[in-house]
């Protein structure tokens, strides 16, 4: 098994980051369109914190949000892992601590986006 | 054929799939410093009205707004480059993944580019 197991970790990593290229197309084509079409004054392009207000009181906006923001996250870091890995030799522990301190990031970032929400 | 052409056609056939592989990298990375940048203004609704207003004011000037159409296109060449790259990891137009960057995720991507970036120009930095 453990020679398996990396390579499907592997796979998996594959297919997670072209799935959530997938979400993110449509997540962010909605995301233009609530931000920027939706209403009227959005139209003008006069994005406030009463319009912005409006929208995210409600907590199901909020899920919407919280839940964009970490496929993103997972996206765009698993994105910048495969980068610096690429242009890098690196042994297993090191590419393992990588990964440590990638999905920290993520965790340290998750928490921080999710935490603008706090007051509203 | 001019000079020009045989040299585009010649960069064409040995550095396409090049081209694109970097050009997603690039953009990417630049996405993922938009992200964080994002997230920073958003957690200004911390602060209530008075200075998120304030913070916000600030992303109206011109400049601002030719980096918003920046973006725009960034996220579009991404998006499609991506669209391609999984296309052909499923199988699909291995033969044709050259044209399918310069026709499909540049070209058509340029008239979805244009679209949008033509709007938000006249309505936020020409003004007509």
């Amino acid at each position: 098994m453990e020679t398996v197991m990396p390579m499907y970790r592997n796979v998996i990593g594959w297919y997670l980051q072209r799935i959530t290229g997938g979400l993110l197309i449509i997540l962010l084509a909605a995301h233009f369109w609530v931000e920027h079409f939706m209403s009227a004054e959005l139209r003008r392009g006069d994005l406030s914190y009463e319009a912005i207000l409006k929208r995210i009181s409600n907590p199901v906006w909020q899920f919407i949000d919280i839940a964009f923001l970490l496929v993103a996250l997972y996206h765009g870091l698993n994105g910048l892992r495969n980068i610096i890995l690429d242009y890098s030799r690196v042994g297993r522990h090191t590419a393992q601590a990588l990964t440590v301190a990638i999905v920290g990031a993520g965790l340290v970032w998750a928490w921080w986006g999710i935490d603008a929400f706090r007051n509203l | 054929m001019s000079a020009f052409a045989v040299q585009a056609r010649k960069y064409r056939d040995q550095f396409s799939g090049m081209t694109a592989h970097a050009a997603q990298r690039v953009t990417g990375l630049l996405l993922l410093v938009y992200l964080f940048l994002h997230v920073h203004t958003i957690r200004q609704l911390r602060d209530g009205p008075a200075e998120f207003n304030a913070a916000l004011a600030a992303f109206h000037s011109p400049v601002f707004k030719l980096l918003e159409i920046a973006l725009f296109g960034t996220v579009i060449l991404h998006a499609l480059n991506g669209v391609r790259i999984t296309l052909i990891d499923l199988g699909i137009g291995h033969d044709r993944q050259r044209r399918m960057f310069w026709g499909y995720a540049v070209g058509f991507g340029a008239l979805i580019f244009l679209a949008g970036a033509i709007p938000l120009f006249l309505n936020s930095v020409w003004k007509p």
